[in-house]
C-alpha cells in the first residue's frame, strides 16, 4: 500500500497522521519515530529548518511557548495563585509574585476573579507540559472592559500581519485598543459600534484566512 | 441478533439482498471539518448509517480523579439518536452505548498520543443519526477522521469494519438484515501502518477457518476504509489524494 501525501494545488502536500516522512530528514516538531523512521504525527504541512523536518499542524489547540503574550482568563483562584484557562490543555498559573499587586494571603479574587481577564505572558513550559504565566512583562496587565473574540490559534498571525500591519490598519480605522493573543483570544476595547467593526473585521480575517489580498478586503470593509 | 438460524436465503446467485458481492463494501462517503464549534469533526454516510464525529481537546480532564498524572485520557462517546432505529430508542446512555464508548475509547488510545498532554481528556463525541447495522464501526471510522481534524497528534487513523457469516457465507460489511437474521457478526478495527488489531468482538458462531477467513476479508475492508478516510481530510485542505 502506497503511502503518498496529498498536493496542493500550491505545491505543498498535506501531510496525514502516520504519513512517512523523507528517510534523510531529521524528525523535528509534529512528528514521530517508529522503527527509525520518522513520520507525521499531526495533519499538517512539512517545512524544514536546520536540517530539521516539522510537521506545522493546520488545526489543534494552543500550545504555549516561553515568550508568547496570550489572553488569559481566570476559572480558578487559590490562596496565592490564579488558574488562568489560556486555551491550552492545561490551566496555566498565576502565581501572586509574578504581579505587581501586593496581595495578601487568601486575598487573590480582590485582584482578579473568576471570569476576569488578562494580558499575559508565557514564561515557564516544563516537560510535563505545565505552563506558567507572568504579569511582570511589558504590556502585561489585567484587562479591564472590552470584548474578547476566539479565533483558530494558527490563524493568528494572519490576524496580526507581516510586522503587524493588519492590527495596525484595524487599530486606526477603528481607533480601538486591540490586543492580539498567540493563544487566539483577541481582546478589543473601544466606542461599542467600533468593537463590533473590529470583531466583524477579525472574524473575517479568521474565516477567510487563505484569500488573497485580504488586506484590501479588510481596508474596504473598515472604510 | 446474529448467531441465530434463519431461513431467509441471504445470497442468491453470488449476491447479496442489497445487490452486493459478498466481499464488497457498502458506499461510504465521508466528510471532514463539518461541525463549526468543535475542535475537530466528521460526517460520515455508511450505506443507511449516518455518523457525526466531534472532538473537542485536549482539555482540562474533569473530574480530576480520573485525571493520568503521565497521559490523557480519551473520553469517547457513542450515543444513538431517539429516532435512529424503527422503535424510538430511549434517549440517552444505556448498557449498550457504555460498552461501545469503552471499547472506542480503547481503540482511540491505542494511536492519539496520550503520553504528550499529562492530566489532560481528549472528547470524542459520537451521534449516530441514522442505523443501519454497523454503527459502532461507523463511528470509530468517523471519530479516528474527526481527531486528525481537531490536529491531535496521532501514529495513525483508525478505519474500522466487520465482516460476519450469513447463510453459510462469510461476507464483509453486514447490513440490517444480515445483521439481525445473520449467523455471526465480527467487527474489526485496525492500525494500518503496523496491522495491529484495536478492536475485535465476535456476535455468533464461525469455525476457525471461518473465523479466518472473515478476519482477512475484514482486514481488506479497514484498508479500503483507509483510503477513503485519508482522501477525506487531504481534500478538506484542497489537495486530492
Amino acid at each position: 500500500m502506497t503511502k503518498s501525501s496529498s498536493k496542493q494545488a500550491s505545491g505543498r502536500s498535506v501531510l496525514l497522521p502516520g504519513d512517512k516522512l523523507a528517510a534523510d530528514q531529521k524528525a523535528g516538531s509534529g512528528t514521530f519515530r517508529r522503527d527509525g523512521e520518522a513520520h507525521a504525527a499531526v495533519l499538517g504541512f512539512s517545512s524544514e529548518s536546520s536540517g530539521y523536518t516539522n510537521v506545522q499542524p493546520i488545526s489543534g489547540r494552543y500550545s504555549p511557548r516561553v515568550g508568547d503574550k496570550v489572553v488569559a482568563v481566570c476559572v480558578e483562584t487559590g490562596p496565592s495563585l490564579w488558574r488562568m484557562d489560556i486555551g491550552a490543555f492545561q490551566n496555566s498559573m498565576l502565581h501572586h509574585s509574578e504581579t505587581d499587586w501586593k496581595v495578601d494571603f487568601g486575598d487573590t479574587a480582590s485582584f482578579i476573579g473568576i471570569g476576569d481577564a488578562a494580558l499575559a505572558e508565557v514564561y515557564m513550559v516544563d516537560g510535563s507540559g505545565s505552563h506558567q504565566v507572568t504579569l511582570k512583562k511589558d504590556d502585561c496587565r489585567k484587562l479591564y472592559a472590552g470584548t474578547i473574540v476566539h479565533v483558530a490559534p494558527t490563524r493568528v498571525s494572519r490576524v496580526i500581519g507581516k510586522q503587524g500591519s493588519m492590527i495596525t490598519l484595524i487599530r486606526e480605522k477603528t481607533g480601538c485598543r486591540i490586543q492580539a493573543g498567540q493563544n487566539g483570544l483577541i481582546w478589543i476595547d473601544g466606542e461599542p459600534d467600533q468593537i463590533a467593526r473590529a470583531q466583524q473585521a477579525v472574524e473575517t480575517i479568521s474565516r477567510e484566512v487563505t484569500s488573497s489580498g485580504l488586506t484590501e478586503k479588510i481596508e474596504k470593509l473598515l472604510e | 441478533m446474529a448467531g441465530g438460524n434463519s431461513d431467509i436465503e441471504f445470497i442468491k446467485k453470488g449476491k447479496r439482498l442489497d445487490g452486493r458481492k459478498p466481499d464488497e463494501l457498502r458506499e461510504v462517503r465521508i466528510e471532514a471539518g463539518v461541525l463549526n464549534r468543535a475542535d475537530g469533526s466528521c460526517y460520515l454516510e455508511w450505506g443507511n448509517n449516518k455518523v457525526y464525529a466531534g472532538v473537542f481537546g485536549p482539555i482540562e480532564c474533569h473530574p480530576r480523579h480520573k485525571q493520568q498524572q503521565d497521559r490523557a485520557i480519551v473520553q469517547a462517546r457513542y450515543t444513538m439518536a431517539p429516532f435512529s432505529v424503527n422503535d424510538r430508542k430511549r434517549p440517552g446512555y444505556d448498557r449498550r452505548s457504555s460498552e461501545i464508548s469503552y471499547i472506542l475509547s480503547q481503540a482511540l488510545e491505542r494511536v492519539v498520543m496520550v503520553e504528550q498532554f499529562p492530566r489532560a481528556a481528549i472528547r470524542v463525541d459520537m451521534q449516530v443519526i441514522e442505523a443501519h447495522a454497523g454503527t459502532r464501526c461507523a463511528a470509530l471510522t468517523a471519530a479516528s477522521v474527526a481527531l486528525a481534524d481537531a490536529g491531535i497528534p496521532m501514529t495513525d487513523i483508525i478505519p474500522s469494519c466487520a465482516a460476519g457469516k450469513v447463510s453459510d457465507t462469510v461476507v464483509l460489511d453486514l447490513n440490517k438484515e444480515e445483521d439481525n437474521y445473520g449467523q455471526a457478526d465480527l467487527p474489526l478495527a485496525i492500525v494500518p501502518s503496523t496491522g495491529e488489531v484495536v478492536l475485535l468482538q465476535l456476535d455468533g458462531h464461525l469455525t476457525p477457518e471461518e473465523f479466518e477467513q472473515a478476519l482477512d476479508m475484514a482486514y481488506k475492508g479497514c484498508m479500503d476504509l483507509y483510503e477513503i478516510q485519508r482522501a477525506a481530510l487531504a481534500n478538506r485542505y484542497g489537495g486530492g489524494a
